[in-house]
């Protein structure tokens, strides 16, 4: 009897604390021992920087492998899933959510040029320790879709891209003129999207694109993240790796998954770590 | 000892019981509203990501206000409801069997009805819309319906004091943004549930619902019709090249999965109400269910991507008399919901 006393009373204080703690605001405990990194995007076209000029400009301020000349009137991507991982095992996992209210909206970055407060992906709540590694899904995942509609950089009323005919999210996107384009004002547009993969049987072909790119980028130097350090890596996207071999007479009008399939696998060779700032 | 352990273990007891109440937001129920949604008892599981948008009154009524607006067309003309019209289940009136834009612009397909949309995966007739909220952005945006961006909708939805205060009240926010115009169109039409058909009153046990003539045209639209038109939706959600188009001008599936394979192949329509959906097929070609039945028994022809259960070996696969096809008909208009066709809750009210 005694015994089942104490085993009750020790129970009853355990789930009194239990109970207690659990209704508590849920503090990050760990929140003293993470830091901050802001990682920085910075966008060319070969070795010239990237400038968005006014719609209809015939100024062409740049030009392909083959020689046709072209400009950008409007230009960008959308970043997700960000991981970095160190030497020693650190690993940071950006949290993703996908809601409705843009406050909400976590682990979804959307750059775009012309807007410079676009290019830095402020990280927070990373573990203490060191990163020499990023890696991030160049696009919108299904994870990003299926959720329905959602706010912020995703709100197609806010300047989300994305498609209304076929569901998804314009994962890189281009936009300008080209005098090599014998559209309407010369126009080029490659819209590159898609984020499923119905495989193939043995009777059925392969149904849709995923145009998601996973990007991994070692850094040139180990970084630590602590109370008083809080690096910056300069990743570097080059246009010229995406469009450089396209010829833009015929390429120039891009707007669905399976159209999209040929620019994917360049996508991952555009981006490079250039630096890091400690 | 003992009076120690009373002193301590009761008290604590009684603790843990109130903390654990007071952490419990869950425990008060909510009352019962016409305006949530259920789930009929012989349906699937919905597939809408209610999560995230749960049903309530306050956000039923605003969707409703903005599907009776015609103000969120680019010129004023054409509302939701001007082509889907609720005593036709929501689809267009047997007069349009292509509906009207703005400016007079003749759609290209038969505007589907709206009902048990929450328990479907992909919307239009070529599915290439995966989730209902993105559904009124095409329609909005589409340059021979309601041709304005939803950019644009959303703006004047801003500027509207009206409606800002509804939003407010139905979703807590100070400024009205894309998602939620499109979580209120959702909750409006997530309502639009028909499961009180005849038909359905006799699967959930009334012998007396359906005629003697209507339980054999169920018995013959089981062994006929029944592998692509799967009760209790009357659709399988599949994608089917039904032969409907003599020669092949609207490619269907193939615009949203980009494979010759889906050529011609249009997502499979239910038949619930079909009744009151006439003209039939995304082409509106048959105004009558006979001729419907007739095309499967003789009038489809051999032809790309053509269903193997429709066609197959150079002949028909569907074998019906005309005595059967009676039967099925009396059966397809037991699928008439009436009490959905006239549920007041749908009614505009924009004008009161």
């Amino acid at each position: 009897m005694q015994f089942i006393r104490q085993t009750l009373t020790i129970l009853a204080f355990a789930m009194l604390s239990i109970a207690t703690f659990s209704c508590q605001e849920n503090e990050n405990p760990t929140l003293e021992d993470s830091g901050e990194m802001i990682v920085k995007f910075d966008n060319y076209v070969g070795n010239q920087t990237m400038v968005i000029d006014e719609v209809g400009s015939t100024n062409y301020r740049y030009s392909n492998n083959s020689g046709q000349k072209f400009n950008l009137t409007r230009f960008g991507y959308y970043i997700s899933h960000i991981k970095l991982e160190g030497p020693n095992g650190e690993v940071f996992i950006d949290e993703m959510n996908a809601a409705a209210d843009a406050n909400q909206i976590k682990g979804y970055y959307q750059v775009v040029q012309g807007n410079s407060e676009t290019y830095n992906i402020h990280l927070k709540g990373i573990p203490h320790g060191q990163y020499n590694k990023i890696t991030f899904n160049l696009g919108v995942k299904e994870d990003g879709i299926q959720e329905g509609a959602v706010g912020g950089i995703l709100d197609r009323a806010a300047g989300g891209w994305f498609w209304n005919w076929n569901s998804g999210f314009i994962n890189y996107i281009i936009e300008g003129h080209s005098d090599a384009s014998l559209r309407d004002e010369n126009r080029v547009q490659i819209h590159i999207g898609g984020w499923k993969n119905i495989p193939s049987g043995d009777e059925t072909p392969q149904r849709f694109f995923d145009n998601n790119v996973a990007v991994s980028l070692p850094f040139d130097a180990t970084v630590t993240v602590s109370n008083t350090l809080r690096p910056s890596p300069h990743i570097m996207m080059d246009l010229l790796k995406v469009i450089g071999d396209t010829d833009l007479s015929t390429e120039n009008n891009i707007h669905s998954p399976a159209a999209g399939k040929a620019f994917a696998p360049k996508l991952a060779d555009a981006f490079i770590v250039d630096h890091t700032h400690q | 000892m003992k009076s120690l352990h009373n002193k301590v273990v009761w008290p604590s007891l009684v603790a843990i019981l109130v903390v654990w109440m007071g952490c419990d937001q869950g425990s008060e129920k909510p009352m019962v509203s016409i305006f949530q949604f259920e789930k009929p008892a012989h349906f699937p599981e919905p597939t809408y990501t209610f999560r995230n948008n749960e049903v309530n009154e306050k956000g039923f009524n605003l969707g409703k206000m903005l599907f009776f607006d015609p103000s969120l067309s680019r010129d004023g003309s054409i509302a939701c409801s001007s082509c889907h019209v609720q005593s036709h289940a929501f689809a267009d009136t047997w007069l349009h069997p292509f509906s009207f834009g703005v400016e007079d612009r003749q759609g290209v397909r038969n505007a589907p009805p709206l009902f048990n949309l929450a328990f479907h995966k992909e919307f239009f007739w070529d599915g290439g819309v995966t989730h209902l909220d993105f559904a009124p952005i095409l329609a909005f945006e589409s340059e021979i319906e309601m041709d304005i961006s939803f950019e644009d909708v959303v703006g004047r939805i801003q500027r509207n004091d009206a409606y800002k205060a509804l939003f407010r009240e139905a979703f807590g926010i100070e400024e009205v943004t894309g998602p939620y115009v499109l979580h209120a169109l959702s909750q409006f039409m997530l309502m639009m549930v028909s499961a009180d058909s005849r038909y359905d009153q006799y699967i959930l046990g009334d012998q007396q619902a359906l005629s003697s003539v209507e339980l054999e045209g169920l018995v013959l639209f089981r062994q006929h019709c029944e592998s692509c038109h799967r009760e209790p939706l009357f659709t399988d959600l599949s994608y089917r090249n039904n032969g409907v188009q003599r020669q092949i001008s609207d490619l269907g599936r193939e615009t949203i999965t980009e494979v010759s394979e889906d050529r011609a192949k249009f997502k499979v329509p239910s038949l619930r109400n079909i009744e009151v959906t006439s003209p039939y097929m995304h082409n509106a070609r048959f105004e009558g269910l006979l001729q419907v039945l007739n095309h499967y028994t003789q009038g489809v022809q051999d032809q790309e991507n053509i269903d193997p259960l429709i066609f197959k070996d150079g002949k028909p696969m569907i074998q019906l008399s005309e005595d059967e096809k009676t039967k099925i008909i009396a059966f397809l208009k037991s699928l008439t919901d009436n009490n959905f066709l006239s549920n007041p809750i749908f009614f505009n009210s924009n004008d009161r």
